[in-house]
């Protein structure tokens, strides 16, 4: 989605409370993975866990990290994961379910896509 | 006092009956017991709605060094804003 609308569109990706850590609620599927990080209860805490899952991934998208308050995430109700789209007037046009089972990224890609419909070339 | 024993035992019984059956489509008692103790009080759907007037947030930048808000981040263009975490 980024990669296709990153043209027309901005991204800004909101780092957040820990869905998953160690000390909390942690999965098996982290374990499995690799992903092990206990709670962070300072911003460098939180920041280190941050830039370790930019470079593990690359991360492509701008990330902004939210403050130990978790106040973006408690203004916008985006814990473990949410996506919305905000339009050029700042009103919001997309509010997507909680995750995991609301997470869908297809249904903000349905958005751009009718959005920014593709151009036909002509015959 | 007989009657108010049953009663117990029913409700025992019931919640033991949904514990087993989350267990059962969560993965383990221990995924449920994560999910009640520390999922569900901070589950909530927060205040937005469609339509709403976006409200602006300071957040830090990767490094944690400056900070920047939502807002001035924002031009003519549409925003897409992805809350998560590594976990």
């Amino acid at each position: 989605m980024y990669n296709d609308y990153k043209d027309r569109a901005d991204f800004l990706a909101i780092y957040i409370r820990e869905a998953h850590p160690q000390d909390e609620w942690q999965m098996k599927s982290n374990v499995d993975q690799g992903v092990c990080y206990p709670q962070p209860h300072t911003l460098a805490q939180r920041v280190a866990i941050a830039e370790d899952f930019s470079k593990r991934f690359s991360f492509p998208l701008p990330l902004g990290i939210d403050d130990m308050r978790d106040t973006a995430d408690h203004m916008y109700g985006g814990w473990p994961e949410r996506i919305y789209i905000l339009d050029e007037n700042r009103k919001i046009v997309y509010q997507g379910g909680l995750g995991p089972f609301g997470f869908h990224p297809e249904e903000a890609q349905a958005w751009l896509s009718k959005r920014f419909p593709a151009t036909q070339p002509a015959d | 006092m007989k009657k108010l024993r049953w009663i117990l035992i029913a409700i025992i019984a019931v919640l033991a009956l949904a514990y087993g059956t989350l267990s059962y489509f969560m993965g383990g008692p221990r995924d449920v017991y994560g999910f009640l103790r520390y999922a569900l009080p901070q589950w909530h759907k927060g205040p937005l709605r469609v339509g709403d007037t976006a409200p602006d947030f300071q957040v830090y930048s990767l490094d944690g060094q400056e900070t920047f808000r939502l807002h001035d981040r924002m031009g003519s263009r549409p925003m897409v804003l992805i809350f998560g975490s590594y976990t």
